[in-house]
C-alpha cells in the first residue's frame, strides 16, 4: 500500500520537474541518462573484448571509409583493438572513477565540514586552514606528486580523484552548518538536551543535503576532466585499460592519421561534461530560491 | 637607385644563404650531460661526433670495419701488448689550444685509469683490457693492454675515448693542476673537442648549439649553426616539421611515415638501428627462476607479426644476437630464439606454472613502439596462458629485485659482439651487477675465449656456445632491430650512415647538404 500511494507522488516530482526544464535542461538530461545506460549496459552491447587485439587490423577506420573491417564501426585503434567496445568500457570505467571520487569527497569533506561548522574553535581553524593550504595549491600538481609516489593504479587513481573536491564540500557545509545553528529549531533541539552527535545527524544534515547534491553534481564533472587530463598524461589508469580520457591521451599521436581514435571518446567527454555541468547548474538553480524564478 | 636594389638584392640572397646554412634539428631528447667518456645511451650517441674525435676513424659509409687515419696518422704494434700511434700535427680544440701527447694521454687515461666513477662504469664494461697511455714524445704515443687484444683499431675508435683537452678540463674546478671529478662534472656541461662543430649552448635536456669550428683540422662543416631542440611528443615534432620550426626531426614512428611521405616538402629517411630493442627477464625473481617460465615467456613472443604490425615488415627480427655489421663475427645461422606457442605451453605445464601475475616494466615514450609493443606482447602471453600486466613507469626498474620483465635495448657500441651482447651480458657486466643475470665460472671461461681468442672461428665457437647458454637459461630476448626513422624538409639532404653506431647525428662533410643554400 505504501508503494501505491508514494508512486503517483514520484511520478508528478518528476514531471514537474520535466515541465520546468527548459529545452538545454532537457536535451542534457537525455543525453546523461542516454550515457549512463550507455555505461551500465557496456558490458551487453559492446560488440568485442576490449582488450583484444588483432595487430593484423590496426588502425583500420569506422564504417563507411576505404579499408573498414566490418564489425568494427568506429574503426580499430593502434593494436586493432575494438573503438566502440573500448569506448563504451572507457565511459563506463570514467564514470565509476567520476563517481566513487565526488563520493569520496563529499563524505571527506561533508564531514570535516559538518565538524567545523558544530566544533568551532581549534578544530574549525584547523580543518579550515586545510581547505586554504588545498586551494592554494594548483590539484593537479598535487595529484601528479601523488601518482609519482605511488604509482598509477587504480586505488590510487581513485584515492586522488576523492580528495580532489573536497575541500569545496567542507566549505560549504561549514557555511550551512553556522546557518543553521543560529535558527530556532537548533536552539530548541540544545535546551532539550539533545546530544551533539544527534542534532547533527538529525537536524542539520537533512538541511543541508540540498546544496551537497548540487555540489556533487558540479564535481562530478570536474572529476572527469582531472580523470582525463590525467589519464591524457600517462598518469591515469594504466594500459591496457581503457577510460575515455587515456584512449584521447594515448590517441594523440594518431590525429592526424587515425582520428576516429580520439574523437569519440573526445566526444563523450564533452558530451559528459556538458550534460552534467547543466543538470548541476540546473540543480542549484531549482535549490536556491533567489535563482529559481529567473 | 638601381645600384642600391642590385645591392640590396645582393645582400639578401647572401643573408639567405647564410641561414640557409642553419638547421634546427626537433628531437624527442637532448642529454642532461656532454661527455662522450661516461655516456653510452641512445640519446647520447646523437651528439658527440660532431663535437669530438677518435684516434683511429672510420669509413662510415660502410658497415665494413674500414678504418680511418683521424687525430692519429698512423700506428703500429711495437709488441703484442703495446700500440703506439703517431699523432696528426697542427690539430687545435675549439678553445684554440693545440692538440698534443698529453691531451691523448689524459684521455686516454681518464678512462683507462677511471678514478670518475661514471668513467669507472665505462671503462669496466668495455675497456677493461686497457692498461695504460703513456706520452713517447708531443706527438706520439703508446697504448699499453694487459693481454693481447683482438680489438685494437675498434676499441680505439670508440666514442668514450674521444679525446678532450687537459689543460681546459683540469682547470674548471679546483686545483687546475689535477683533474678532479668536479673537473668531469663541469666538462660535461662545456665540453670541448677538436671536431668540427664547437658546442656554443647547451641548455641540459632541452638545446645543443653546434656552431662551425673554422679551426677544424679535416674538411670543413658544411653547416654555420645546427641547433637541437627538444620536442618530446611525436606529433609536436610533426607539427614543428610541416611549420617549419624544425628541418629535420628525430624518432619519427611506423605509423607517421606516411603522414609525412605525403607531404610534397617533407620525406622521411631511416634505417634498421644497429641496435636491438630487447625483453630482459629478471633470472633472480622467485616467479621466473624456473628457466623454462621464461623460455615460454619468450617461446610465446610471435616477433615476426610485432615486426609486421608495428614496423611495416621494415625491422630485422634477428634469430640470435648477431647483426650484420660484425663482419667475420656475424653468425645469423645460429638459431638462439623462436617462436613456438605449443612448447611454450608445454614448458608451463612442466614448470608449474600457477597464474602468477607477471609484470612488463616499459617507459612511456622512450622506445619507439615501445609500449604498444608491451602490450602485444602480455596478449601473445595470454595466448600460452600466462597472465601478464603492462606496468608503464618512467623509472629505470632493471636494478630492481622486484623487476620481472621489461624492455630495454642492447646497442652495438662497436662492430662486434662484445660491443652489443658482450657489453651488456659480460660476467660482472651491467646485467650482472643489476642482480637480474647470473653468470658462473664455465660461463666466464667462455666469455674469456669469445672476448680474447686471436682466431675469429675461436671467437665464434664461443660465442655460439654463449648463444646455446642463453638459450637454455634465457635473460633476454632480442626482439628486433627499430627501424628508426627521421623525417626533414625537402632541401635537407641527409641520412643516417650505415658505419655509426645507433643515432648519431652526423653533420660532418659529406654527411648533410643543403639544396637551397
Amino acid at each position: 500500500m505504501v508503494d501505491v500511494t508514494q508512486t503517483p507522488v514520484e511520478r508528478g516530482a518528476i514531471a514537474t520537474l520535466w515541465t520546468e526544464a527548459n529545452t538545454i535542461q532537457k536535451i542534457a538530461a537525455l543525453i546523461g541518462l542516454a550515457l549512463v545506460l550507455l555505461a551500465v549496459l557496456a558490458p551487453l552491447i559492446a560488440p568485442f573484448d576490449p582488450l583484444k587485439q588483432s595487430l593484423i587490423a590496426r588502425l583500420r577506420p569506422p564504417v563507411g571509409f576505404e579499408r573498414h573491417k566490418p564489425g568494427f564501426w568506429l574503426g580499430t585503434d593502434e593494436l586493432g583493438r575494438d573503438v566502440l567496445s573500448r569506448s563504451l568500457y572507457g565511459l563506463r570505467l570514467t564514470l565509476m572513477l567520476a563517481l566513487l571520487g565526488a563520493s569520496i569527497g563529499l563524505l571527506l569533506g561533508g564531514t570535516l565540514g559538518l565538524v567545523a561548522g558544530l566544533r568551532r574553535g581549534w578544530t574549525e581553524d584547523a580543518i579550515m586552514g586545510a581547505v586554504d593550504l588545498q586551494i592554494a595549491v594548483p590539484f593537479t600538481l598535487i595529484a601528479l606528486l601523488i601518482l609519482s609516489i605511488f604509482g598509477s593504479t587504480l586505488p590510487v587513481m581513485v584515492a586522488v580523484l576523492g580528495i580532489a573536491g573536497w575541500e569545496q564540500y567542507a566549505r560549504i557545509v561549514r557555511a550551512e552548518v553556522r546557518r543553521i545553528t543560529e535558527l530556532p529549531f537548533i536552539e530548541a533541539a540544545r535546551a532539550s538536551g539533545g546530544p551533539p552527535r544527534y542534532i547533527a545527524l538529525t537536524h542539520v544534515l537533512p538541511n543541508i543535503v540540498s546544496p551537497l547534491v548540487v555540489q556533487f553534481t558540479l564535481a562530478l564533472s570536474n572529476i572527469v576532466i582531472l580523470e582525463s587530463t590525467l589519464s591524457f598524461l600517462g598518469l591515469g589508469v594504466q594500459p591496457p585499460t581503457a577510460t575515455l580520457g587515456s584512449m584521447v591521451g594515448y590517441g594523440r599521436d594518431y590525429m592526424p592519421t587515425a582520428p576516429w581514435m580520439v574523437i569519440v571518446p573526445a566526444l563523450m567527454i564533452i558530451l559528459l561534461t556538458f550534460s552534467v555541468q547543466i543538470l548541476g547548474d540546473w540543480l542549484r538553480d531549482r535549490a536556491d530560491v533567489r535563482l529559481r524564478s529567473r | 637607385m638601381k645600384a642600391l636594389l642590385t645591392t640590396t638584392a645582393a645582400l639578401a640572397c647572401l643573408a639567405t644563404g647564410a641561414l640557409a646554412q642553419q638547421i634546427t634539428v626537433g628531437a624527442a631528447n637532448v642529454s642532461s650531460y656532454l661527455d662522450p667518456g661516461r655516456d653510452h645511451s641512445n640519446v647520447g650517441s646523437q651528439f658527440y661526433y660532431n663535437t669530438f674525435d677518435t684516434l683511429i676513424g672510420k669509413n662510415h659509409d660502410s658497415i665494413e670495419a674500414d678504418w680511418q687515419p683521424a687525430l692519429a696518422t698512423e700506428w703500429t704494434m711495437i709488441d703484442p701488448l703495446t700500440m703506439e700511434l703517431k699523432l696528426r700535427e697542427g690539430v687545435t680544440f675549439q678553445n684554440g689550444e693545440d692538440m698534443t701527447a698529453d691531451d691523448v694521454v689524459f684521455s686516454l687515461n681518464r678512462m683507462y685509469q677511471a678514478t670518475f666513477p661514471p668513467y669507472q662504469v665505462r671503462s669496466k664494461d668495455r675497456l677493461a683490457n686497457f692498461a695504460e697511455a703513456i706520452k713517447v714524445d708531443d706527438y706520439t704515443v703508446q697504448v699499453k693492454v694487459e693481454r693481447e687484444e683482438p680489438l685494437w683499431e675498434t676499441l680505439l675508435n670508440l666514442q668514450q675515448v674521444m679525446i678532450i683537452p687537459e689543460d681546459y678540463t683540469k682547470a674548471l674546478s679546483g686545483d687546475p693542476q689535477v683533474a678532479e671529478d668536479g673537473d668531469f662534472e663541469a666538462f660535461s656541461l662545456a665540453p670541448v673537442g677538436t671536431g668540427p662543430y664547437a658546442v656554443s649552448e647547451f641548455v641540459p635536456g632541452e638545446k645543443v648549439v653546434y656552431t662551425r669550428y673554422d679551426g677544424f683540422w679535416g674538411d670543413k662543416a658544411p653547416l654555420e649553426q645546427a641547433t637541437v631542440i627538444r620536442i618530446p611528443e611525436t606529433a609536436s615534432r610533426i607539427t614543428a616539421l610541416k611549420t617549419g620550426e624544425a628541418d629535420i626531426i628525430t624518432n619519427v614512428a611506423p605509423d607517421q611515415l606516411g603522414l609525412i611521405d605525403a607531404d610534397a616538402n617533407l620525406k622521411t629517411e631511416g634505417s634498421a638501428t644497429a641496435l636491438f630493442h630487447v625483453m630482459i627477464m629478471n633470472v633472480n625473481h622467485p616467479a621466473l627462476e624456473d628457466p623454462r617460465i621464461r623460455r615460454a615467456l619468450s617461446l610465446a613472443i610471435d616477433r615476426d607479426t610485432l615486426n609486421e604490425a608495428l614496423w611495416y615488415g621494415k625491422a630485422i627480427v634477428p634469430s640470435t644476437h648477431t647483426m650484420a655489421e660484425m663482419g667475420a663475427l656475424h653468425q645469423p645461422d645460429l638459431v638462439t630464439f623462436e617462436y613456438d606457442p605449443a612448447e611454450a605451453k608445454r614448458l608451463l605445464d612442466a614448470a608449474g606454472y600457477d597464474g602468477t601475475e607477471i609484470t612488463f616494466d616499459t617507459d612511456p615514450v622512450y622506445y619507439t613502439n615501445g609500449l604498444l609493443a608491451a602490450q602485444a606482447i602480455v596478449e601473445m602471453w595470454s595466448e600460452v596462458g600466462v597472465k601478464g600486466r603492462v606496468n608503464t613507469t618512467s623509472t629505470w626498474s632493471g636494478s630492481s629485485p622486484d623487476l620481472m620483465v621489461r624492455n630495454w635495448s642492447n646497442p652495438m657500441y662497436f662492430a662486434d659482439p662484445f660491443g652489443s651482447f658482450g657489453v651488456m651480458w659480460a660476467p660482472n657486466g651491467p646485467s650482472e651487477g643489476e642482480g637480474r643475470f647470473n653468470t658462473d665460472a664455465e660461463y666466464a671461461e667462455i666469455w674469456d675465449r669469445f672476448r680474447f681468442s686471436s682466431d675469429v672461428e675461436a671467437r665464434k665457437a664461443a660465442y655460439a656456445e654463449l648463444m646455446e647458454r642463453i638459450k637454455d637459461n634465457p635473460p633476454v630476448l632480442p626482439l628486433y632491430r627499430p627501424y628508426e626513422s627521421w623525417a626533414m624538409r625537402k632541401g635537407v639532404n641527409w641520412a643516417p650512415k650505415p658505419g655509426h653506431i645507433p643515432y648519431v647525428l652526423d653533420f660532418r662533410a659529406g654527411s648533410i647538404s643543403l639544396a637551397d643554400s
